[in-house]
This record gives structure tokens, sequence and C-alpha cells, in this order.
């Protein structure tokens, strides 16, 4: 089979609406922000069930477990969110692997979404029978945590078999049958085992993050912020330890040990060791991890573009039918609602976060949620006005 | 070699593979629904407890907000994404038609659901954590993000019923595709039943209140603006149907209205009673009458009505260009789009699919029952079970006790020709058209 020809027949005859490359960028750069919440989600986890099983032993790791449950909590919300949008940009310039890769595992695409149900409610379980202190916390929360790994082993199957392009028709069809079964689960060990232990250098400076952030406020002890930053720097130092080997072993396996990216995201993790080493400000940390992150988001892309190019399918050539409107209509909501809203809740929540009883709403918050709201009534007359304009053309 | 974009085929047997959108959609229809209505229901709470200084209803919204983040952002916001993964599975042309049109509408949408995430969470955990006003204001933030994601998926799901002229397939332009003749009054559908479902979630916080008096106040304000957001519906759902295509109004008439009118009419029926109920009797709803009705309007509700919203597009699945069984049914030339089915009338499904193997690709009488059974798989399974007797729509029973020489006729006379204006015209070759003949008699 000419896999070259069977690809570019997959691709949408409707074409791509803008330049390609643009959604290879925001691929890259959402995967970044999605895969952050996962692995904060997952080391997470671990830190809270570690925390239940020492929580009636220590004080610190009692308080320490109820808050990182909160953390977690959110996170997987926030992974779900984020997730939406490397999944949209694939589907886009990668249509034609996305979609095999879904048929070919058809039952575990829709099991995932049940199993991440599962898990995320099991994690509400875990916080309120914690919260009641329940005898089946611990257990929910275990698995909770075990639904959530298994949701993340299908995700990176599906990525896996998206780009074994010449594995698809022996899967779909082995020995000439055809099996629609959809039973296809297909997995790469040690490229999964890197992205996991990732969880641990991300948790890691999180904690840190979290000492910082609650040692400005006077009713959390000395003795408290010096245990979670001396539990988030060993936990860092570890896991980016490890993560820096199987990072070697997986870029050795893929012929790609000397990749000027690879050097790159290998000298990013040694910086990362020696500022966490240092006990540098966590947030210039945190910075470094984001960069680290992009690269190796770009270098996923990268592994994807030279196995492609192998089957003569490149993104750049993909047809375009430019839709202007939709893209200002993006650009402008992503830039004006997008970046006012979320500064504004992430101001206030952070504001708010390190005062002591209720928080009143300094000036730039205030100009920020009046800003918010005004702009996002503006965006709203638009949007109906637009579309009343649109309905009276070709209707009426 | 020439080949036509049919990705491998995903069954799921019995019920097909259709149906697990639609478990996951009915699912989601609700979760989603509420979080928006429930936005609006909060700005509104936020607005009465700010100005007549009633610290009470705070207590209210944030009891609400904490089911809201289990019921809407765990449920709905997994199921959301949930429905793009199970719609990839049954029908990936159809739901890469939609992408390709209107990436940067969901792009956009999704900028407005991180808001709304973030929102969520900031608006249940500040309250009596910040002062009141900028409080209210998180509240309006909220549902104008939350009712802004209805205004951008309304035109997709518009556009897969039909963009309702001409001018979107001259032009391509996503503007024509997504504000459609049917986007206004789908919305104004949609955003009663949010209304109503911000009631009907409303009372199962309301039903453990302890305070009665605020119990009952609340209770009979929710079922009044349960009330109001049935009575848009109805309205808004006159105005629907006269935006409907023909092939549309023939099925409902025909086939939908005659099997499940009545049973519409009966759940309608039995949730504006309730919600007179609770109006003149709040001390009547408690917690579990309140999720007996939540579960009633899942089950005989949203459940049947997206069934018959989903039919009523056949047989199409995208802007009447993309059939069910995933083959491009007619040129878009704003898009550069042409029709595959004079290619496949000619040369057939099994050698214009990429995904066929070799030995299938020429029909022989040794495999002609086999060929034939994968014609049917690809031609018919969106839409009906393959199997004798199954849950939904079984293909064998359409063709009770026949033998392959009628069976060949049917097809050829009836199914070939599009006589059935929801059914796709299945036109194939002489031999395809017998193997599938041919495996038909063999299972019916």
């Amino acid at each position: 089979m000419d896999m070259s020809l069977v690809l570019n027949s997959l691709r949408d005859p409707a074409g791509v609406p803008f330049y390609p490359i643009v959604f290879q960028a925001l691929y890259i750069l959402t995967w970044a922000l999605h895969i952050a919440f996962v692995l904060l989600t997952l080391g997470g986890m671990v830190v809270s069930i570690v925390g239940h099983m020492k929580k009636n032993i220590d004080d610190n790791w009692k308080l320490l477990e109820s808050h990182m449950i909160q953390v977690s909590k959110i996170s997987v919300s926030m992974l779900i969110v984020l997730g939406v949008a490397p999944l949209l940009f694939t589907q886009v310039i990668y249509d034609p692997n996305w979609y095999v890769t879904n048929t070919l595992s058809g039952l575990w695409v829709v099991a995932f979404i049940y199993i991440l149900l599962a898990g995320y409610a099991l994690l509400y379980w875990f916080y309120y029978a914690n919260k009641s202190n329940s005898s089946f916390a611990g257990i929910a929360g275990i698995l909770s945590l075990i639904a959530l790994i298994v949701a993340g082993v299908l995700m990176h199957a599906f990525a896996h078999e998206s780009i074994q392009v010449d594995q698809w028709m022996n899967w779909y069809a082995p020995n000439g049958v055809v099996d629609n079964s959809g039973t296809n689960l297909h997995i790469d060990v040690i490229r999964l085992a890197f992205m996991v232990s990732l969880s641990a250098p991300v948790v890691g400076i999180f904690l840190l993050n979290y000492a910082d952030y609650f040692s400005k406020r006077d009713d959390y002890s000395a003795k408290y912020i010096a245990f979670t930053r001396s539990l988030g720097q060993k936990v860092a130092l570890g896991g980016l330890l490890l993560s820096a080997v199987l990072f070697v072993v997986w870029t050795f396996t893929l012929g790609m040990t000397f990749h000027p990216l690879v050097i790159a995201i290998v000298l990013f993790v040694l910086l990362l060791l020696a500022m966490v080493a240092k006990g540098i400000n966590s947030y210039v940390i945190t910075l470094v991890l984001v960069v680290t992150a992009l690269l190796i988001s770009t270098l996923r892309e990268v592994i994807r573009m030279n196995i492609m190019s192998k089957y003569g399918y490149t993104i750049y050539d993909y047809p375009m039918n430019i839709d202007w409107p939709t893209v200002v209509m993006f650009l402008s909501t992503f830039v004006g609602v997008g970046f006012t809203a979320v500064g504004f809740l992430l101001t206030l929540a952070w504001r708010a976060g390190r005062t002591k009883g209720v928080y009143s709403a300094d000036s730039t918050v205030t100009k920020l949620a009046d800003s918010t709201v005004a702009i996002t009534i503006i965006w709203v007359v638009i949007f109906l006005g637009w579309g009343i304009i649109a309905v009276f053309k070709n209707f009426l | 070699m020439e080949y036509i974009g049919l990705y491998p085929l995903f069954y799921f047997p019995q019920i097909g593979s259709a149906w697990l959108m639609g478990i996951t959609g009915a699912i989601h229809i609700m979760a989603s629904h509420t979080s928006v209505g429930a936005a609006l229901l909060f700005a509104f709470l936020a607005h009465k407890a700010y100005k007549e200084d009633r610290p009470e209803l705070y207590e209210y919204m944030r009891k609400y907000g904490m089911f809201l983040l289990i019921f809407s952002y765990v449920v709905g916001s997994i199921t959301g994404p949930g429905i793009w993964n199970t719609a990839t599975v049954a029908s990936p042309r159809g739901i890469s038609a939609l992408i390709h049109n209107f990436v940067w509408v969901w792009a956009t949408e999704w900028v407005f659901f991180i808001v709304e995430v973030i929102g969520v969470f900031v608006l249940v955990y500040t309250i009596g954590k910040i002062d009141r006003k900028t409080h209210l204001k998180i509240t309006y933030m909220f549902a104008l993000a939350s009712v802004s994601t209805l205004f951008l998926i309304i035109g997709i799901i518009s556009f897969m019923m039909w963009p309702g002229s001409d001018v979107w397939y001259q032009t391509g332009s996503a503007s024509d595709a997504f504000f459609g003749i049917n986007t206004f009054p789908h919305m104004f559908i949609r955003i009663g039943f949010m209304i109503v479902m911000s009631a009907v979630v409303g009372f199962v916080i309301a039903g453990n209140l302890k305070e009665l008096t605020l119990k009952n106040e609340i209770i009979r304000k929710l079922a009044f603006i349960g009330l109001s957001g049935g009575f848009l519906i109805l309205m808004s759902f006159l105005w629907y149907v006269q935006t409907l295509p023909q092939s549309a109004l023939d099925l409902f008439h025909t086939v939908l209205w005659p099997l499940n009118g009545m049973s519409r009419i009966i759940t309608v029926s039995i949730i504006a009673a309730y919600l007179f109920l609770a109006f003149a009797l709040p001390r009547i709803i408690n917690v579990p009458v309140a999720t007996i009705m939540l579960a009633v309007v899942l089950v005989l509700g949203i459940w049947p009505g997206e069934k018959m919203r989903e039919s009523m597009r056949k047989p199409y699945v995208a802007g009447r260009y993309v059939y069910s069984n995933q083959i491009i049914g007619r040129d878009v030339t704003g898009k550069n789009i042409k029709s595959e089915m004079a290619i496949i009338a000619e040369k057939g499904l099994l050698t214009v699919s990429p995904f066929i193997p070799d030995r299938l690709r020429t029909i022989t009488p040794e495999n002609q029952l086999e060929a034939g059974k994968l014609i049917a798989k690809l031609a018919c399974s969106n839409c009906h079970a393959l199997e004798k007797g199954a849950a939904y729509r079984p293909l064998p029973d359409r063709f009770p006790g026949q033998d392959a020489a009628t069976i060949e006729v049917v097809l050829n006379e009836v199914i070939a020709t599009g006589t059935f204006s929801y059914m796709p015209p299945i036109k194939l070759p002489e031999h395809e058209t017998k193997a599938l003949a041919a495996w038909l008699a063999t299972q019916n």
C-alpha cells in the first residue's frame, strides 16, 4: 500500500483555514500546558496518598495532604480543559493520523472517557472522604490514581499508534482479515516511563512554589514551610535525575541522542538540577521548567514530522482555505477576553489566597474585574450583531 | 490507484458505533446545559444577595456551586471532549468536516472554557473570602463566559443539520455556515432548556436546605424560572421546525412523530406538572424527589429528544454534504470539495477505500460473502446494526425472508436511487451490489 497516497487521500478535502505552521505552534504550546497539569495531577495525587498514610504521625503531612488533594482536583479540571486545544489542533493538521488511530483503537477511545470520568469522580470521593475522616478515603485516592494513570497510558498509546504508519494495516487487518473491534492498543514503554517520570520534578517544583507562596502568610508556621520546601527539593532532584536517565535512553532508542533539541533539553534539565539544588527563587525555576516543557513538546513534534516525512506527508503543503473572519474572532477573543479574564481571576485568587480573612479588592483587581465584564459584554454584542447581519444577508 | 478518504471502520456490535456517541452526548447535554443555566442563575442570585443584603443566598450558591463542580465540571467537562472522541470513532469524516470548517470557532470556545473553569473554582471558593461586590462581578463574568460557549457551539450543531441556503457551498466561509437558518431558533431552545435544567438541578440542592422559609422561597423562584425556560423552549421550537430541511420534516412527520409523539407529549407534561407543583407546593420538594425527577429528565427528556434530533439530520452528519456513512455526497465549490458518489458507483467501495485487504479488492465466489459483509459495514453500519434482531435498526430485519436476487432488486431500485430521503443513495457497481445482497440473504 502506497502510504503517501493514502495519507494525502485521508486529508480533509475542506483544507485548513489558516497557515498550518500556526496550528503546529499552537499545538506545541497547548500540549506543553496540558501535560504540565497532567504531571502535576499525577505527582499531586502521589503526594496526597503518601500524606494520607502519614497524616496520623505527622501534622505537616496532614495539612499538605488536604491541600494537595485540592490542587490535584483543580489540576484535573485544568488538564481536561487545556487538553481540548492540542486535541483540536492535531485534528486539523494530522487528521489522517488521529482518525486512523481512533478507529483502530475505538473501544479504548470510548473507554478512555469513562475511565477518566471514574478517576476524577474518585478523586472527589477521596476529597470528601478525607474531610470526613472516612476509612475509605485512602482506597478512593489509590483507585483514583490508578484510573488516572490508565487514562494517561491510553492517551499515550493513541499518540504512539498515530505515528506507527507502517503498522496500521497490519493492526486493522491482521493476515488480511478485517478486525473492526477497535481493540488495538500499543505502547512505547520507555517513552511512557519518561513522560510519567516528569511528574516528580513537576510536583517537586510546585511544592517549592507552594512553600514560597505560603511563607508570606503568618498563619503558616516556619516549620511547615521548611518541611514542604525540603520535600519539594528532594522530590524535584530525584525526579529530575530519573527523568534525565529515561530521556537519554528514550532518545537513544530513537537515534536522536545528539539532536540539537535533545542536547538543549539535557542542558535545561541540568540547569534545573543546579537551580533546585542551590535553592534559587522557585518562581524562576518554574519559568525554566516551562521552557523545558515547551522544548519537550517541540521534540515530540519534530519526531512526528520526521516520521511523517518518510511517508511523503508534510503539514506545510496542506491545501488552505483561509477563513479570515473566524481567525480574527479567535485572536481577538484569545487576547481580549482570555488575557483579561484569566488575568483578573488569577490576580484575584493569588491576592485572596495570601490574605488572612476577607480580601477587599484593590484598584488593580477592581479595574481588571470591570474590564473583564465590559470586554465580554462587547464580545457578546459584536458576535450577535455579526450573526444577525449574516442571517439577514443570506436569508432575507 | 485513486483513493477516497475513508478511514478504517470501528463497529460496535448490536447497537452500532453511532449510538455510543448518543449515550455520551446525552450525558454531556444534561451536565453542560445545567452549567450554563446555573451560571445565569448565580448571576441572578448574587445580584439579589448583594442588593438586598441576603447572606443566606450565598450559602445556597456555595452548595449549588460545589454540586456543579462535580456534576458539570467533572461529568460535563469530560464528556464534552468525550463527544469528540466517540464521534471520531463513529464518524471520523463527519467530525473532520466540522473541525476543518470551524476550528477557530472551537478554539474561541476553548478560550471561554478556560475562563469558565478557572472562574467556577474562584467563584465557589471565594464566597465569604472576598468582598461581595467583586464576587458579584465574578458571577457576571462567569455567566457571560458560559453563555458565550453556547453561542459558539450552537452554530456548529446547527450546521450539522444544514446551513439553510446555498451560500456556504459557494463561499466556503465559516460565517455563512455558522449563522445558518436555524442557528438562532436552536440557540433559544437551548437557552430555554438550560434555564429549565438550572431549576431541576437547583431543586436537588434546595431540597437539602434546613431553613424552611428560605427553602420554599428558592424552590418557588426556581419553579418560576424553570417554567419561563419551558415556555421559551415551546415558542422557539415552533420557530425551529420552520427552519428545518424538507428531509427532516418528512422524517419527523412520517416516522419520528408517529413513533415518539405521544411519549414526548407525556414527558413534557410530566416536567411541566413537576414545575407547577413545585411552585404551588414547594414543601413537597426534597432530595429524593428532585433526584428522581432529574433522572426522569435525562432518561425521558434528553435521551429521546436528542435521538430524535440526530435522526432528523439523516442522511447527513455534517452540512448536508457528508453522509452518515462518511461518503461526501455533493460538491462544495467554496472549499474545492468534490462529491465521491460517482467514483464509488463506478469503481466500488472495495476499490476506492484505502484500508481494504488486497485479497478482498477483487470479489470472487470464494470471498463474496466476506466482501459483502465488509461492504455492509462500510455503507450501512453507521446507522444500522448488522445483527439480526439487534437493538437499533437491524439491517437484516429490513429484508425478511428475501433471497439474494430480490435483495439485489431492492438495492438497485430503492437504495441506489435514494428513494428514502433520510437514507444516502448507495449506488455501487454490479459486483459489489451482488456481494452485499448475497451476504444479506444469509443473515435474514
